[in-house]
């Protein structure tokens, strides 16, 4: 006699809230602890195997599971805005897998995950901004050997970053870097805030949010804690520059001290979605 | 008055281990003291020892046995046998003057600068050693246009004149000359030796090896002759030289 | 103070070592008579850097030596004696097993290097010790700019003013040399003199007080060896640097050196004044060493 395929299935198993098994949350937090009391420095971790596949926000993904609880509000991003795929996605997942309320609005969000943004608006304290972090080592480009890296990271020795800021500056004129500018946390560890814009850089340092960053693939975690010092790594006489297009403003709600992005066929709008609509219904 | 250079029972021996530890002597035992104002020539045949003599003062031979005493400017005596070496070195830029026929190599330093850059290490200042050192290529007529020239670049007995320049530029006590004329035409002779007979009234002790015994009868005050490594006459040149044999 | 760098009693041994290792190795290990038996590298009493207890190299044992401010020791030997292996232990890119080194520069000459941590010694080779390797390669990226190799070492000791470092750079690669509008230019496009030349001027950037230098001219031609040689003689006058140079070439430490220590097999077989070991060597390795180079 043939059976169907539900009776072979038997009762599904129910997911652990949040997907990840307690054992598996446990020792993510620990990582965030540590990389909290060692701000900038990267923590690895065992990551997990996720619905996600690597490069699409696994580390974010986990750093968000393994914080949130019941009463968390959760506003996912992919270059600030809220409707993009991947951020629907991954809003979608987390809301499925632990119930919690999620949201467009980043002044209601307890946690905001987000890739490539941090969100216009400044976040106040009691709020936790997780970043996803495609390449979390500063060093890569100069030094490719993992133990000789952390061996530099210990040391504090930076010297060879610096020089390849001298060798931009000197071949460029400026210092090329855009996304992933290096920057020195707590005055100790130099990290890769990879990947928001120089724009956010600003918005890291002294902050009165926590910044927890997740690199899935890679596996480390690395935070900054409120009230940090996170400096752009820059020469005395070389400032460090935001990016600016001189003369746009956003179509949309016509502000110009945001980070706007250009629409072919329409002109420069505000990346992060959000503030710009609220903008909008403001005015 | 005490001599500046009391060398006391000098022996030097070569061993040679490539050669199943063959034994040469080049001095048996050499004693002999030079002061302030002399000008001790050493005489004799070839392989007599009067280089080493010299070189042994200069320490580019370790002496094997006995004393060389050096009477210091402020008046302290060394034994030269037993100084380490790094106080050789400070002596030989100060008080002890070397001059042979080979000069050593300072391809980028014009002949000139050589010898100002010896007057500043004697204590010399800058622009004082320079004119001092112009004076002396002057005195020993080296030709103005060879001056700027790299020392590399110029003949033996131009060499040799740079070398005696460098070495007599400032006051050094003692002056060991190993046949500082050899490479030298007659004309440039007479300029070499005018300034050799200088030295002593000066107040420099010098000691030299000169193989031609005319020359040893113009500049020397004192003649010592060796031979197979021992001294076998000492005393004013025209006594010595009628009667001895240095060829 | 009499020495800018002082090192006593160095030895590097490769593999564990026993407590045989320094009597079974060396020149004179196992010689009745250290005559020739002691440079022949055969035989009963021969000559020899394995122990025959253990296997592990005795690459350099009991090596002592001073160096005074402005003063220039040399260091020859042929492959295998030692004198490479001496120099970059002092560097710090090799750990001894046994011995003790001052600089004037750290602590008054107080602290022992050995005793520093790592972090500690790349300080000290970004501030009071440089290093010319014999390879340029092995100094220098080559896959960054004359400028930016000379910089590295300002970066590290804490300089952050482009325009300050940018002209620095180019001063010490005037000085050296390097023609100024090459500065930025990736290495690798240089000639091994002239990369030569930019390790120099990049172990020179902080102005340290030591410099060593591991045969800085091998591999270059005769007339570029020449110039790079010059060029070492003349800053150390007038930098007023102590320094240290490894070669297997007497006309190098003619033109170089005011003293000399002679490494066989691990060991210094003897010392002295430059001209006096060329004109009057005593020990038979020496002699040997010096008959072959005329």
């Amino acid at each position: 006699m043939t059976a169907a395929i539900e009776d072979l299935l038997g009762p599904a198993a129910p997911y652990s809230w949040g997907f990840l098994d307690e054992q598996s949350k446990r020792e993510i937090r620990r990582a965030i602890l540590t990389a909290v009391a060692v701000p900038g420095y990267q923590v690895p971790f065992g990551s997990r195997e996720m619905p996600v596949a690597r490069g699409w926000g696994s580390g974010g993904l986990q750093v968000t599971l393994a914080i949130a609880g019941e009463a968390d509000v959760v506003k996912v991003i992919d270059q600030g805005d809220d409707a993009g795929v991947n951020a629907v996605n991954l809003r979608r997942l987390i809301a499925s897998t632990t119930g919690v309320a999620t949201t467009t609005d980043a002044r209601e969000a307890t946690i905001v995950q987000t890739r490539h943004r941090v969100p216009e608006g400044p976040m106040r304290a009691g709020q936790v901004l997780v970043l996803q972090v495609p390449v979390p080592e500063p060093l890569r480009a100069v030094e490719r050997g993992e133990a000789e890296q952390r061996q530099l990271h210990a040391e504090g020795d930076y010297a060879r970053m610096w020089v390849s800021l001298y060798e931009d500056l000197v071949r460029h004129g400026v210092i090329t870097c855009t996304t992933g500018y290096p920057c020195l946390v707590g005055g100790r560890y130099v990290i890769a805030t990879s990947p928001i814009p120089r724009w956010d850089c600003p918005k890291l340092h002294q902050s009165e949010h926590l910044s927890v960053f997740g690199a899935g693939r890679e596996k480390r975690i690395y935070a900054i804690p409120p009230h940090t010092d996170v400096e752009p790594l820059t020469f005395e006489d070389v400032p460090f520059e935001v990016e600016r297009t001189p003369g746009a403003a956003c179509v949309l709600c016509g502000a110009v001290e945001a980070y706007l992005v250009e629409v072919p066929g329409r002109g420069w709008v505000c990346s992060d979605t959000d503030w710009c609509a609220r903008r909008r219904r403001a005015s | 008055m005490d001599p500046v250079l009391d060398i006391r029972g000098l022996r030097k021996t070569f061993t040679l281990h490539a050669a199943g530890n063959r034994k040469v002597e080049a001095l048996r035992g050499v004693s002999l003291r030079v002061a302030a104002g002399e000008h001790v020539a050493l005489a004799g045949p070839s392989g007599a020892g009067k280089s080493s003599v010299l070189k042994c003062v200069y320490r580019t031979y370790l002496p094997s046995a006995g004393a060389i005493h050096l009477r210091r400017a402020g008046g302290t005596s060394v034994d030269l046998a037993r100084l380490p070496d790094h106080e050789i070195a400070g002596l030989r830029h100060t008080e002890i003057a070397y001059v042979s026929q080979f000069l050593r190599a300072e391809p980028r330093r014009t002949a000139l600068t050589v010898v100002a850059r010896a007057g500043m290490r004697g204590g010399m200042a800058a622009d004082l050693a320079a004119q001092a050192a112009a004076e002396a290529l002057g005195r020993l007529r080296l030709d103005r246009s060879l001056w700027d020239t790299h020392p590399i670049l110029l003949s033996g007995g131009e060499q040799q004149r740079v070398n005696l320049a460098a070495a007599t530029i400032a006051p050094a006590r003692l002056l060991l000359l190993d046949e500082p004329v050899a490479a030298l035409d007659a004309a440039n002779r007479r300029a070499v030796l005018d300034l050799v007979t200088s030295l002593p009234t000066r107040g420099a002790a010098v000691l030299s090896v000169f193989h031609d015994p005319d020359i040893l009868h113009r500049v020397a005050t004192r003649v010592i002759l060796l031979h197979a490594g021992q001294i076998t006459a000492d005393g004013a040149p025209a006594d010595l030289l009628a009667t001895a044999d240095l060829r | 103070m009499s020495w800018a760098l002082r090192v006593a009693g160095l030895g590097v041994i490769y593999g564990g070592g026993c407590d045989r290792c320094p009597e079974r190795t060396g020149p004179a290990a196992g010689a009745a008579d250290p005559g020739l038996d002691a440079v022949d590298a055969s035989g009963p009493g021969a000559s020899r850097v394995v122990c025959d207890r253990c296997g592990s190299v005795v690459a350099a044992w009991d090596v002592s030596f001073e160096v005074a401010p402005g003063e220039s020791l040399g260091v020859i030997g042929e492959s295998g004696s030692g004198k490479s292996t001496v120099l970059r232990t002092i560097a710090g890119d090799l750990t001894p097993w046994a011995g003790a080194a001052w600089l004037a520069a750290l602590d008054g000459g107080a602290t022992d290097l050995f005793t520093l941590d790592r972090a500690a010694r790349r300080r000290l080779r970004a501030g009071d010790l440089g290093m010319v390797y014999q390879d340029p390669a092995e100094g220098l990226d080559l896959e960054i700019s004359a400028g930016g190799n000379v910089i590295e070492p300002l970066t590290a000791a804490g300089w952050r003013h482009f325009v300050r470092m940018r002209s620095r750079a180019a001063e010490l690669l005037g000085r050296t040399e390097v023609p100024v509008d090459r500065m930025d230019d990736l290495v690798h496009t240089f000639s091994g003199g002239m990369r030569q030349r930019v390790q120099i001027a990049k172990a020179l950037a902080t102005s340290p007080g030591v410099v060593l230098l591991d045969e800085p001219t091998s591999g270059l031609d005769a007339s570029v060896a020449a110039g790079v040689l010059d060029l070492i003689r003349e800053l150390s006058e007038e930098l007023g640097l102590a320094t240290v140079v490894v070669s297997h070439d007497f006309q190098v430490m003619h033109m170089l050196a005011r003293r000399v220590l002679v490494m066989h097999h691990g060991r210094v077989v003897e010392e002295g004044l430059t001209d006096q070991l060329l004109e009057d060597p005593q020990h038979p390795y020496s002699q040997r060493l010096v008959a072959a180079a005329r």
